[in-house]
């Protein structure tokens, strides 16, 4: 039946991915670990599209840093259709991916410099791919300063993670949370914003990475350029809704710019002249 | 386990049910998917619980809510079925007018005479206002349309037992009408409603030749100022243009222009 | 390249005998006052008959059709794939790609080129498998206009009435009834070649004195130069003409669906209900002017306003595709947008708009 064609439709043709396990890590987030066909390949701060066949397809960070393991991570927060139904599904059920698809983080750029990581919510989701790296290499990547910030201690990822990274000499970890809601709380509290004035940093030879609610960027930007620091040293991981991954679809496009494509790590000095980049 | 479906009408001409038996061709499928326990249309048995309920129908009297919020009880899930239950539609042009009135209109003065009198004589429409479900119970979905579209009850029954719910963008009937390539009715001189009504239908009244009278109500956001004006420089008059959008989204525009 | 000389009739016959052998699509009257590209059956009638006010409805005479002629091989719904179960609790994904040969006549110039510009599009980055397959399938016979279709053409000032490119064989009527059939490429050549038609010699000379005639000036002109049009849309942010040309728009994406150089798309899943665990996913046309565009999960929308939409549309086809792709404007100028909008608002009266007021001295944006 597959008729003759000299031209490959792969891009938009899902693979086979096999739930290894999912577990719930916050009201509205699970974890999900998926078995693939083959290595992914990927480089942090890239994404997938995840779907379930006959229900709908939708774009997801990549979670866990890049390696040649047979194996992603994903953190999926039920807000639509589609991703309540993935929270149903179970180990051992088959979902379909493509990509890995925009450009991510390009390691090389942080050798030998300073990070601070400014994560909002589930913005945390896609650093963490970066966040690995960094921390499993201190000589290479030198300091990490992760902020961490989310509505409530209930609401908070990766809190093992995020414990076990602040053991390590070069990583420091600030947790905060806007509001503790009666609930117990060994971190801040307040917005990620806060913690950037006392930070100590050397400037010259720190990069800043941000992701988190599309409200966060504007005002982290403008602390960090308060501290000094220029917009060719502050990567921002922007969220759109990809529909296709491959720069056709024209829904995640800001500007002239396919986010998809070009994106979805940007370094600021190349969006901010883009008026709808941020807001 | 298949879920257990059940259907469920109320002031209505049960077209939106007739419109799902439309399905028979692939009936014997449907049933592979789910068990329909209650039919008045298709079957005489009634079931105690089921986990969709599909209400068509809107609510005129207080023993009518009651049943509904009975139905409500007994399900997981409940679909209003079908513009009557979703907006009230063309009953609901009555809530214009005050009961009184609307009662003499439609039964006549011996009629209206007798309700002052007769406390047991009280016809279906000396109501006093007429309410889509949502007005009465919570509503976890909404089919649209007179009738619904055989298709998008297809889509929602699928992508409910995969765990899911079809997506319902909001958009205008112009979108399936220029995907489907068809002229534009303000082309061939007749006015249209299609501009600020809710998508879903494929466009069927255009692509069969009428026009769009907006069964499946307004959209929400749009752009009736522009739309009044619209008709009016195509030739309606005020009161003209208040009649078609009362047809079908009585309560919708009452609210919206409000 | 061969060119010839044809009678009307000569050229219906032969485009009847293409649809012998591949399916052929032309221009023919629809509804009451529009024009549809469909399919040639092979034993259907030819359906020729004219409007009293377009003497355009032949075939090889162009004619302004609501869905423009790209939508052939980017069709408003497409089958991307379908899905089965496998042995293994997965799916078997099997693509759709449709290599159905196809013929497609009385293409306009402003639409070959905007088909000119979609293969770039399809092309570039990731190719599109399924748009490049039908386009390695098709045929493309242009005709040359001589007169603005309606009232809404601005194919000269947007740099496209002379568009060749991309055209296996180019139609140009002459002034004694025949039409001047250029092959373009060696897809034309064969075609032609057992056309019957009578060979010509300076095709060039007979097409430039056939334009000559056209009328001057063709179709609706901007008061600025084009460049000037296209660096005005590129540098106006924050203007009042954004508000101005939306106070009457029902974002209902019309125009975005009738441009033959929109090519955004949605995805939809289906299951099938005949065979359970079956299914496909397919792309629908979409639209930068529908309110859900640019909504992301959790429902913050980049675009939440129609004037905001609007200037994500114009600045589309007038700056950001001609910077990336170079070969000018993405707006041919076809005036399907105008032309189709309920409420007449139109992408050369924004373009022009926008022009005047950076040419008005106050204009200080930014």
């Amino acid at each position: 039946m597959q008729p003759m064609t000299e031209f490959d439709p792969a891009p938009l043709i899902p693979r086979n991915a096999r739930i290894l396990d999912s577990r719930r890590v916050t009201a509205k987030e699970r974890h999900f670990r998926l078995a693939l066909e083959a290595p992914l390949g990927h480089r942090p701060g890239q994404f997938v599209m995840l779907s379930l066949p006959g229900v709908g397809e939708a774009p997801i960070s990549i979670s866990c840093g890049p390696g040649d393991e047979r194996e992603v991570e994903l953190v999926i927060r039920a807000c639509g259709s589609l991703t309540h139904a993935l929270h149903q599904r179970q180990a051992g059920d088959v979902v379909g991916l493509r990509g890995p698809f925009g450009n991510g983080f390009d390691l090389q750029d942080f050798e030998q410099r300073d990070t601070v990581i400014v994560a909002g919510g589930l913005g945390l989701a896609p650093l963490r791919s970066l966040i690995e790296p960094l921390a499993a290499r201190p000589r290479r990547y030198g300091h990490v300063t992760l902020i961490s910030g989310c509505r409530t201690p209930a609401d908070e990822l990766y809190r093992d993670k995020l414990r076990a990274w602040a053991q390590l000499p070069h990583v420091d970890v600030i947790r905060l949370v806007n509001d503790t809601a009666h609930q117990p709380w060994d971190g801040e509290v307040g917005l990620v914003t806060a913690p950037i004035p006392r930070l100590d940093l050397e400037i010259p030879n720190t990069l800043a990475v941000l992701c988190g609610p599309p409200v966060m960027y504007k005002f982290v930007i403008m602390a960090l350029a308060a501290r000094g620091m220029q917009n060719e040293q502050i990567y921002v991981d922007l969220e759109r809704r990809m529909r296709c991954g491959i720069g056709k679809c024209g829904h995640c496009q800001i500007n002239q710019v396919y986010c998809c494509r070009s994106g979805p790590v940007f370094r600021f000095d190349e969006v901010a002249t883009l008026p709808e980049a941020l807001t | 386990m298949k879920p257990k479906i059940a259907f469920f009408d109320m002031a209505s001409c049960e077209g939106c049910q007739l419109a799902i038996l439309d399905c028979e061709d692939i009936f014997l499928h449907i049933l592979d998917l789910v068990e329909i326990v209650e039919f008045r249309e298709a079957l005489s048995e009634t079931a105690p619980r089921f986990d969709i309920a599909f209400v068509e129908g809107s609510i005129h009297r207080e023993m009518d809510a009651e049943r509904l919020r009975s139905i409500r009880a007994r399900c997981d899930w409940l679909v209003s079925l079908g513009a009557c239950a979703y907006n009230g539609n063309v009953q609901a042009r009555s809530n214009a007018l005050a009961p009184g009135e609307n009662m003499l209109r439609v039964y006549g003065p011996e009629a209206y005479h007798r309700t002052q009198t007769d406390p047991h004589y009280w016809p279906l429409w000396a109501h006093s206002r007429v309410r889509p479900l949502s007005q009465v119970v919570a509503v976890d979905y909404h089919l649209r349309g007179c009738p619904v579209d055989r298709e998008e009850f297809l889509q929602l029954l699928k992508r409910r037992i995969a765990g899911a719910l079809p997506r319902v963008a909001a958009q205008a009937v112009c979108v399936e009408c220029k995907r489907a390539g068809n002229e534009c009715v303000f082309e061939h001189g007749d006015t249209c409603l299609g501009p600020v009504t809710w998508a879903g239908c494929n466009a069927v009244c255009i692509g069969g030749g009428y026009r769009c009278d907006g069964c499946r109500g307004l959209l929400p956001g749009a752009n009736l100022a522009a739309h009044r004006e619209l008709l009016r420089e195509h030739g309606l008059s005020e009161a003209e243009i208040d009649n078609r959008y009362r047809l079908f989204c009585a309560e919708e525009v009452a609210e919206a222009t409000a | 390249m061969t060119s010839f000389l044809a009678n009307e009739q000569a050229l219906e016959d032969w485009l009847r005998r293409q649809a012998e052998r591949h399916e052929v699509y032309w221009p023919q009257r629809m509804g009451k006052a529009s024009y549809a590209f469909q399919r040639l059956r092979r034993r259907s009638p030819l359906r020729l008959d004219r409007l009293d006010d377009a003497p355009a409805s032949k075939p090889f005479r162009a004619s302004a059709c609501v869905v423009p002629p790209g939508r052939l091989l980017a069709p408003m719904q497409e089958l991307l794939y379908r899905f089965e179960p496998d042995d293994d609790g997965g799916y078997r994904f099997i693509p759709c790609l449709d290599p159905t040969e196809r013929l497609i006549a009385g293409i306009r110039p402003c639409d070959l080129k905007a088909i000119h510009l979609m293969d770039a599009v399809n092309a570039e980055g990731v190719p599109d498998a399924h748009y490049l397959t039908r386009r390695a399938h098709t045929t493309l016979i242009a005709s040359n206009c001589l007169q603005p279709c309606d009232a809404h053409c601005f194919c000269e000032a947007a740099g496209s009435l002379d568009w060749r490119e991309g055209a296996d064989v180019f139609l140009t009527p002459q002034a004694d009834g025949q039409q001047l059939v250029e092959c373009l490429t060696p897809r034309g050549e064969a075609l032609c070649a057992d056309a019957g038609f009578s060979p010509c010699d300076a095709p060039e000379e007979r097409r430039q004195s056939a334009e000559a005639h056209r009328p001057q000036p063709f179709g609706r002109q901007f008061d600025a130069p084009l460049v000037k049009v296209m660096a005005a849309v590129d540098e106006t942010w924050d203007s009042p003409v954004w508000d101005k040309h939306v106070e009457r728009c029902f974002s209902c994406g019309t125009c975005n669906l009738v441009c033959p150089t929109c090519y955004c798309f949605d995805m939809r899943d289906d299951l099938d209900i005949e065979h359970p665990g079956c299914g496909s996913r397919s792309r629908c046309a979409d639209g930068c002017m529908l309110p859900e565009f640019a909504e992301v999960a959790g429902g913050h929308n980049f675009r939440a306003t129609p004037a905001a939409r609007q200037r994500h549309r114009v600045k589309r086809k007038l700056a950001y595709l001609p910077t990336q792709f170079a070969d000018g404007s993405f707006c041919v100028g076809c005036g399907r947008c105008g032309h189709q909008c309920t409420v007449d608002i139109d992408i050369f009266d924004i373009a022009n708009d926008l022009a005047a007021a950076s040419e008005a001295p106050h204009a200080a944006d930014d």
